[in-house]
């Protein structure tokens, strides 16, 4: 144990004394944050040429008040307070239907392509009472990429706010009265009532997307950096020493399976490093912010926990695989299918975080090389999860910890000094099985 | 006392037999040469008696400690091929070798030693701005800087200048007035003959050779003569009772065949040429190495 931490000791200060570590530790978050603030800052960024739209409409109902509602947001919405323009004025242009359907579709179309029009709608007879007749019923938007569209998405409102006027307007109702009628009413998102010092019931708060998707965000990325600050380089690192020669100059004073672990362990040391700075910046930072909703800072310690199980299980996994690696070529080709343990929930986070207690998020979270981010997600979510399951999911990840180290120390030992063996998932298994 | 045993051993690897059920004793205090052709077992040998590799079968005792257990901290170690943290400075990656085998007042201990390598002004320097032969000594510090009894070194020599042979070879030597054992590889036969007490072959993972230098040569006899003469190799051709002419230049190698009289030889070249010098000698090493590993690098040859 002795020269195991020897050994940790020189990779952790080996790390943490170079310069990329301090960069790393600089630039990490400065990518982050900046990825997000660079979404922020081109959401902005609209388009705010006009847009023309052709409208044919052969109900004869809408046309009219289409223009009326795209003058009415056209005055409101295109400029903001300071006179600037800060989103395109939808331009209606009313075209009289024509016989031949097909032929004015293809027509308008060609404008559409000569860049003449945004797109056009076209609206069919039936559409105040729609029947039967899927065609007759039809409202359609034609435009180079109809999906991705603002306009398209502005259009459903004041059309359908106009035939249901309409319908009303038949059934003899008061025309003034309507607008009073169709007002529409947004749904406020809120948290559950907590009980006060008292024992009474507390105001219920509002519901945010930092609390939601912040928090579980925030800490599943920053385990995801720990394990590319500590674990994954274990790869070419194990690689490197092999091809360098320095492996068997230290396997003449310790054991392959305490080689392994100093390098996991210094590994380790340099995640926890990370996670300790980002932590208290963190903490700091919302110390100074007025944060709408209750840090969940409960969950501090189970992000240690988790994030020390996850660069041990994965840094002794990727020591492994590198012990094995003859090249940096062999290194490169194996870096990807053994990342995937990670990668894997990092493309499951959006369906986890809107359901974190649905059986497949449950079940997920079980997965040992899943478990460390899932249930760590979950547990971050407003909604958390039963008391039972982090800890059922720590004593999985315990036992595939324990799994993998003896595993992957069984690689290690046979591989470190092989060559011309290539680290094909059969060689592995074997070495693996049968050391 | 024997600070290494090893009693029939035998290593394979897939179907290759690296080593075949060899025996061998280092006493303790000796300088012990392990000489053999590339791929013999030498390596693989000397990472036995390291644990570094276990044997298929048979015994390896080591400071008295049996099978895998060999206590690292008492063991240098000098791979044959090596290397350093390269981004580490000279005198702190040393005292990091040191400290992981227990070494004792290190800092003192490596500053003497790279005084004596002739590396003192290279302390502070990093790894990779060493030359080839500065890292190999360096290496060579690494693997005694932390006194170890039992010093393994596989070839410890090659690429070396002279100059840096030589303070190398005092070096080991002085290891071993200390008490140390040394056992290493070599290819090189002059230093094996100058150096150690016993020398071991191996040769396609069996032990051809094992005994001090005098022993191995009085196995093959006076039957070599080192003869210089006016008219050179030319002049040896087709000479009765020789059976193999090593041309040195100056120099000619004759090995006589057995039963020859080495007075009727030299009568030969006199008849032929004229003598400067004419010596019977034993076998070197160097032609011992050659006979026995001959064959295989014929055949080679061949195919």
């Amino acid at each position: 144990m002795r020269k195991t931490l020897k050994l940790a000791k020189r990779e952790y200060l080996a790390a943490v004394r170079s310069k990329g570590f301090i960069i790393a530790l600089v630039l990490a978050p400065i990518l982050m944050s900046g990825s997000i603030l660079a979404m922020a800052l081109l959401g902005d960024k609209v388009d705010t040429t006009d847009q023309r739209l052709a409208v044919v409409d052969r109900s004869g109902v809408v046309a009219e008040a289409l223009v009326a509602a795209a003058e009415e947001r056209n005055a409101q919405a295109v400029h903001d307070e300071a006179g600037k323009k800060v989103r395109p004025a939808y331009l209606i242009e009313v075209v009289p239907p024509a016989a031949d359907a097909a032929a004015q579709r293809l027509a308008l179309s060609d404008r559409v392509r000569a860049g003449e029009l945004r797109a056009f709608l076209e609206i069919g007879p039936e559409v105040l009472h729609p029947g039967e007749d899927a065609e007759a019923r039809a409202i359609r938007y034609h435009a180079r990429n109809a999906t991705m569209d603002d306009l398209r998405g502005w259009l459903g409102w004041p059309v359908n706010t106009t035939l249901r006027k309409a319908r009303l307007a038949e059934a003899g109702m008061d025309a003034a009265a309507l607008d009073a009628m169709l007002i529409y009413m947004g749904v406020e998102a809120m948290g559950l009532v907590e009980r006060d010092a008292a024992g009474g019931a507390a105001a219920a708060r509002r519901s945010s997307e930092g609390e939601a998707l912040g928090v579980p965000f925030a800490m599943v990325m920053l385990m995801f950096l720990m394990l590319m600050m500590g674990a994954i380089p274990q790869l070419n690192a194990v690689m490197e020493e092999k091809n360098q020669r320095i492996a068997e100059v230290l396997l003449g004073s310790v054991s392959p399976f305490q080689f392994m672990m100093g390098k996991v362990l210094g590994g380790l040391a340099v995640s926890l490093t990370g996670a300790i700075v980002y932590v208290a910046l963190g903490v700091v930072a919302l110390s100074y912010t007025a944060v709408a909703f209750p840090v969940p800072y409960h969950i501090l310690p189970w992000f240690f926990a988790w994030t020390l199980l996850a660069v041990v299980m994965t840094g002794s996994a990727m020591a492994a695989v590198g012990s094995a690696c003859n090249d940096p070529k062999e290194a490169q080709s194996l870096a990807m299918p053994a990342m995937m343990p990670v990668l894997i929930p990092m493309f499951l986070l959006v369906p986890v975080i809107k359901s974190p207690t649905s059986g497949l998020a449950t079940g997920l979270s079980f997965f040992p090389s899943f478990t460390p981010m899932l249930m760590l997600l979950r547990q971050s979510t407003p909604e958390g999860v039963p008391a039972w399951q982090p800890w059922a999911g720590l004593a999985i990840v315990l036992a595939a910890t324990v799994l993998t180290i003896r595993a992957g120390g069984r690689i290690f030992r046979v591989a470190i000094l092989m060559k011309g063996q290539p680290p094909t998932i059969k060689n592995l298994l074997r070495w693996a099985l049968r050391g | 006392m024997n600070t290494v045993e090893l009693r029939e051993v035998t290593k394979t690897f897939g179907k290759h037999v690296a080593v075949d059920s060899l025996s061998l004793d280092v006493p303790e205090g000796s300088v012990y040469g392990f000489i053999g052709p590339n791929g013999s077992g030498k390596t693989t040998t000397l990472r036995m008696i390291m644990s570094i590799f276990h044997p298929d079968h048979g015994d390896i005792r080591v400071l008295g400690t049996d099978g895998a257990g060999a206590d690292t901290d008492r063991i240098g170690y000098l791979p044959e091929e090596r290397g350093i943290y390269p981004k580490m400075k000279l005198r702190e990656a040393l005292i990091f070798y040191g400290d992981l085998k227990n070494g004792r007042d290190l800092p003192r201990e490596v500053d003497r030693w790279l005084e004596r390598l002739d590396l003192g002004a290279w302390g502070d320097k990093k790894i990779d701005a060493l030359s080839k032969g500065m890292s190999q000594r360096a290496q060579f510090i690494a693997a005694v800087v932390a006194r170890p009894e039992l010093i393994i070194l596989d070839e410890p020599f090659g690429g070396l200048d002279p100059v840096g042979l030589e303070t190398l070879k005092d070096a080991v030597l002085d290891l071993r007035r200390g008490g140390a054992t040394v056992i290493f590889s070599t290819h090189d036969m002059q230093v094996a003959e100058r150096m150690c007490d016993y020398i071991f072959m191996i040769h396609k993972g069996r032990k051809v050779l094992d005994g001090t230098l005098d022993a191995i040569q009085d196995r093959y006899g006076q039957d070599t003569v080192r003869v210089r003469t006016g008219g050179g190799a030319g002049a040896l051709a087709g000479l009765a009772g020789v059976e193999k002419i090593n041309d040195y230049g100056r120099l000619q190698e004759l090995r006589l065949a057995p039963g020859t009289d080495a007075q009727a030889v030299l009568a030969g070249i006199l008849a032929r040429t004229r003598v400067e010098s004419f010596e019977l000698a034993r076998p070197s090493l160097h032609d011992i190495f050659v006979r026995i590993a001959r064959p295989e690098t014929e055949e080679v040859g061949h195919a």
